[in-house]
């Protein structure tokens, strides 16, 4: 049996959906400010694209420019969607961001009040919970389990408030959680709130 | 004020010692008064225009323009944004490169592995990208071998379709386009049936349209393509393999049309089917031979669960008969695998497991193949393997010897 006019038919209506989405041309290039949403949409699409067929690659590997140079050749050889390629470039430059390290004493994190909605879950949703999972066990591959007596929320304060600024490596992870977990717009006291309100959900 | 008090009284005091009469003097000052209360009004108007205009400045005392200078507020300078972000182009070197070690059992051990094959990516304005792929080799007889992998310009038309012209990696199956990479393929050898001469196809000159498209909570990809197709080898009255390297020619006349559906329905999960279908003719030195029919299909799939990644992949390529030809008969090429890969010790150890089976209308190409496989990973791009090979091939030549393989491997 010829299979021929059956590819042909196929090629047609793929060709005719994908125009037919009417949409622009578009780039790979972030935003030069892109959204929290975007980089936490990029953080699980690089896991979950690049994972299937090699390692991941350290953020830092490459320069901003090189990464948008490789994301717009894995568009075409992985089948990323432009909207994906865009959100895990918007990851891995707010990975490569460089953040200043809280230079003053760290002050002790303000305990929230036992009642109500604690501040800091609303900034977890917002930057930490693509990654890191509503149940705090780590939703992608090499993201560590909050949850475990002698995990992460074990350190100290200090030393986790540096981690959750500068952003962190841990050695042969696959995947670096970027400075302020890509989200730039992240204050002190966001971090602190954010830092309390893990070790309320999750710490042991 | 004062100064024009000042000066009233001097020209009153003037209009007296210049000694004029008395009705003159008389006329001559009110003419003053109403001179000097006009020039009062009108420098309280001035005063009063300064104070709407600038409050400030009606009452600073006059200054200096060094003190201006320190009074002028420092205006916000806004960073430029970086160069990345404004250049229109952006180019970029990428590729890999491997040295490995083959010793066979009867055989004599020897370094063979020697590649390099640097990729370059020239992006213009987001729109376009020309990438093409080196492939620089070491030979046994010592020679350099030099082939163009790959290239091709890719038009970003929209989010779900880019169109792509040149000569690209055949999309067909997922080992060829993906896999082959040496810092990518888990094994240091590929597949049996996945190589130069095998079932899969290898390449393609043409035009491509691929693209991916989110399903609900799913996601597909696809590739479709149009190319000149493969050239068949014979020798002797029969067919000897289907060249799909790429050719810029097409010897049997006619377009080879095909493509790959990927789904996936859960994120790491992806199931693909590959189709294609034309003419393929005998290449030959006196002319056109007959074309005949060239059909391939393909199904693959990679699943991956916290550190095990599976996979497994079939695909066969059929040469329909030809009477009229000088090899007649047709003949189907066959190959598929499995492969399970297991990394460990957090995660720098991988374990790899491989069995893969190649069918052929040649007895000399059929082989059967377990594969065995340690690698080290340096960094996430940076791999050493150690593997051997259970090898069940035509008894007496090279396929059917069983040996032992090393790769270190670099992806940059």
């Amino acid at each position: 049996m010829r299979i021929h006019q059956w590819v042909r038919g196929l090629l047609t209506a793929l060709s005719a959906t994908a125009l037919l989405a009417g949409l622009p041309p578009r780039g790979t290039a972030a935003q030069p400010q892109a959204d929290t949403a975007s980089v936490a949409r990029g953080a699980v699409a690089w896991a979950n694209s690049c994972d299937r067929c090699h390692n991941m690659r350290e953020p830092a590997e490459f320069r901003d420019d090189q990464w948008r140079a490789i994301m717009a050749h894995m568009r075409v050889r992985a089948g990323l969607t432009g909207q994906e390629t865009r959100d895990i470039l918007a990851f891995l430059q707010a990975s490569n961001s460089p953040a200043q390290q809280p230079s003053a004493p760290v002050a002790p994190i303000p305990t929230a009040p036992t009642t109500g909605v604690h501040p800091g879950k609303a900034v977890y949703t917002q930057t930490c919970l693509a990654c890191h999972g509503a149940d705090g066990k780590g939703a992608l591959p090499g993201v560590p389990d909050l949850t475990r007596a002698n995990g992460p929320l074990a350190k100290s304060d200090a030393e986790l408030i540096r981690s959750i600024t500068a952003g962190v490596q841990r050695p042969g992870a696959p995947l670096a959680m970027p400075p302020k977990g890509g989200n730039p717009n992240l204050t002190e006291t966001d971090i602190r709130q954010v830092l309390d309100y893990m070790r309320q959900a999750f710490g042991r | 004020m004062e100064a024009m008090t000042t000066r009233t009284a001097a020209l009153l005091a003037l209009g007296l010692a210049l000694g004029k009469p008395a009705a003159a003097d008389e006329t001559e000052l009110q003419a003053l008064k109403a001179e000097v209360n006009a020039l009062r009004q009108e420098l309280a108007e001035l005063r009063a225009q300064i104070k709407t205009t600038n409050p400030t400045a009606a009452q600073a005392p006059v200054a200096t323009p060094a003190a201006q200078l320190s009074q002028q507020p420092i205006p916000q300078v806004t960073p430029a944004p970086p160069e990345w972000q404004t250049a229109t182009s952006v180019s970029h070197l990428a590729g890999y490169a491997a040295v490995g070690y083959t010793d066979r059992d009867n055989g004599t051990g020897a370094f063979n592995v020697a590649n390099f094959n640097p990729i370059f990516h020239f992006l213009y304005n987001d729109l376009l990208l020309w990438e093409a792929e080196l492939e620089i080799a070491v030979q046994e007889n010592g020679e350099t071998e030099l082939n163009l992998e790959y290239t091709t310009l890719d038009l970003f038309l929209n989010d779900y379709l880019t169109l792509s012209g040149g000569k690209f990696l055949s999309p067909l199956g997922q080992f060829r386009q993906n896999l082959h990479p040496a810092w990518i393929n888990k094994l240091p050898s590929v597949p049996p049936g996945f190589g130069h001469d095998g079932a899969a196809p290898q390449a393609e000159i043409g035009l491509q349209a691929r693209g991916a498209v989110p399903l609900g909570q799913m996601k597909a990809n696809y590739a479709v393509y149009v190319g000149n197709g493969p050239e068949l080898e014979a020798e002797d009255g029969e067919l000897h393999g289907v060249e799909t390297e790429g050719f810029a020619r097409d010897a049997d006349g006619s377009k080879v049309w095909g493509g790959r559906i990927g789904v996936l329905p859960l994120t790491k999960l992806e199931i693909g089917l590959s189709a294609a279908t034309g003419d393929a003719a005998v290449a030959t030195e006196a002319g056109r031979e007959p074309s005949r029919a060239y059909d391939v299909w393909g199904a693959d799939f990679a699943y991956r669960w916290h550190n095990l990644d599976l996979r497994g992949e079939f695909i066969q390529q059929r040469i329909g008969d030809q009477p009229a030809s000088i090899a007649p008969a047709g003949g189907t090429w066959r190959a598929w695998y499995v492969q399970g890969a297991y990394r460990f010790f957090s995660p720098r150890w991988e374990g790899v497991l491989r069995y893969g089976d190649f069918t052929s209308p040649r007895a000399s190409q059929a082989q059967r193949q377990w594969a065995l496989g340690l690698n080290y990973l340096f960094a996430p791009n940076v791999i050493a393997k150690l593997a051997y090979e259970f090898n069940d091939g035509l008894p007496g030549t090279p396929l059917d010897a069983n040996r032992w393989l090393g790769q270190l491997a670099y992806g940059f």
